[in-house]
């Protein structure tokens, strides 16, 4: 499969009479946009705001971010199964309005939802705080139940996020990027002798609220499958997830996973790169332990040296990822686990819920119980109502001087489990 | 908290339903719990079903508080 990835740079974002893109900048028609929001009943308000890096805004409570994408070529629609019909993606060409994305806001959906700030220390944890960010804000129906309410703003930010990616299906990119995966037999002989690496990737889906859609399956009721990694740069995997902000994979995060990124930069080179497993995260034993032993078996069939894992959340699928791993190697396959920390304000307490010898080569994206004080900002889209009670915030998050004092946890994206995110420690 | 309460002499039985997590943590008697988000019940069945399947679990954590033990155990049914 063989997938070219277009780059519309959009170095800026304003409202505009036609939505076009001119010279790197795009316009959005407000009305043309609220209206095609407002076709769905459940919702009964949307206003849309355009937040820019460095401007003193604050958005609150982030539900999730999409990156405007459309097809150019090849079968399918962006979001396989959810906006468009099911058929299979990931090959032909794809435009991406790289430098913006859709950010959803409004009445909270689940209380852990995220705050992306525009500037200030906290614009430093959240990779959202470097694009023009158009932002919805839809409230809800009275009397729409929560699940509902969930489904339809998440279907405001894939719509709207189409909406504008369809401005670009007949530009020129400025820059095109190219991803291939061979059949499997075929990619083996062609790199014979590099050792042979694919990628797992966990998908949240614990329910209520926290859950995951592959081709529009809920991915709770998946069983591990194999996917070429393009398919999820065609919205193959989108986010209904409202977990923790800090660590859960918001849909753009799917759409330009790092992981697949940087195996596909080594492909050829230190790696044979043969795509990806995809697995899920569900709340009893039975599935977790049928969950892994088939992502093990499926890895060990494929004939696999070498697999990265990725966690997504945190608690019980620590269980999910260790067992992964555990079971993994058991077969003689070596696993870098990436995940993220709850180790306590002072770093001080176990980092994970669950542990095994075997997972000894681990990948963090920090620890989410860091305290930060973000300052007040000029502008806040959507609503402060929330910050005491999202995770990460606490009673008395909020103060009155519009100072808020959360763990890291309550930004979007601060400990990706993706490495998504810059943390580092630091080199004495 | 299975470990501090029986640090003091007390023994605990954790119903749980991440079985491995409690192997990990260390608690000594374990009983297998439902779901995570309903450890011992089950929206899916009729309230009679679901009285019956709650006291299975209460009886079956009883019983593994009563019963000697040289090494973690899990109860099973």
């Amino acid at each position: 499969m063989h997938l070219e990835l277009g780059h519309i740079l959009i170095n800026d974002v304003q409202f505009g009479q036609q939505t076009a893109i001119e010279n790197g900048v795009l316009y959005v028609n407000k009305e043309e946009l609220i209206n095609l929001i407002k076709e769905d009943e459940h919702i009964s308000k949307v206003d849309v705001e355009i937040a820019k890096p460095g401007e003193s805004i604050r958005i609150t409570p982030v539900k999730d971010v999409i990156e405007p994408r459309v097809k150019v070529e090849g079968p399918g629609g962006i979001f396989p199964g959810t906006l468009s019909k099911v058929e299979t993606v990931g090959s032909g060409k794809t435009n991406v309005l790289k430098g913006c994305a859709v950010v959803t806001t409004g009445k909270i959906v689940g209380f852990q939802e995220g705050i992306v700030d525009m500037t200030g220390p906290g614009a430093e944890y959240t990779p959202f705080s470097k694009l023009n960010n158009i932002v919805l804000i839809c409230e809800p129906r009275e009397d729409l139940k929560q699940h509902d309410h969930e489904k339809a703003v998440r279907f405001a930010g894939l719509k709207a996020a189409s909406y504008l990616g369809k401005v670009a299906k007949e530009l020129t990119p400025d820059k095109v990027e190219t991803y291939e995966t061979l059949p499997l037999l075929e990619s083996i002989e062609k790199y014979k002798d590099l050792p042979k690496v694919a990628y797992v990737q966990m998908l949240q889906s614990q329910g209520l609220l926290h859950d995951t859609y592959v081709y529009g399956v809920d991915a709770k009721q998946i069983i591990p499958t194999i996917l070429y990694p393009t398919e999820i740069m065609d919205g193959a995997i989108i986010s209904g997830n409202c977990v923790s902000a800090c660590d859960k994979n918001t849909t753009y995060h799917h759409q330009n996973n790092p992981v697949v990124e940087d195996l596909y930069a080594q492909h050829g080179k230190e790696v044979n790169f043969l795509g990806e497993k995809i697995t899920n995260e569900n709340v009893n034993l039975a599935d977790k332990e049928r969950s892994s032993d088939w992502t093990a078996k499926l890895v060990e069939f494929l004939g696999l040296d070498g697999v990265v894992i990725s966690q997504e959340g945190f608690g019980n699928p620590d269980t999910d990822l260790i067992m992964n791993c555990k079971k993994i190697e058991e077969k003689g396959i070596k696993t870098v686990i990436i995940t993220d920390e709850y180790a306590g304000r002072d770093g001080a307490s176990q980092s994970l819920a669950d542990a095994h010898l075997s997972a000894d080569a681990v990948v963090t994206g920090g620890n989410a119980n860091e305290v930060i004080v973000l300052p007040k900002m000029d502008k806040v889209i959507g609503t402060l109502d929330y910050t005491d009670i999202i995770a990460g915030g606490f009673d008395g998050s909020l103060s009155p001087d519009g100072t808020i004092t959360v763990e890291i946890q309550a930004i979007t994206g601060a400990t990706n489990e993706l490495g998504f995110n810059k943390m580092s420690t630091k080199m004495l | 908290m299975v470990k501090e309460i029986e640090r003091v002499g007390i023994p605990v039985v954790h119903v749980c339903t991440v079985v491995p997590i409690s192997m990990t943590v260390g608690a000594n008697r374990i009983v297998p719990a439902i779901a995570i988000p309903h450890p011992l019940g089950d929206p899916k069945l009729d309230p009679n079903e679901e009285k019956n399947l709650r006291r299975k679990i209460v009886n079956k954590a009883l019983e593994a508080l009563s019963t000697e033990v040289e090494l973690q155990t899990v109860f099973e049914d």
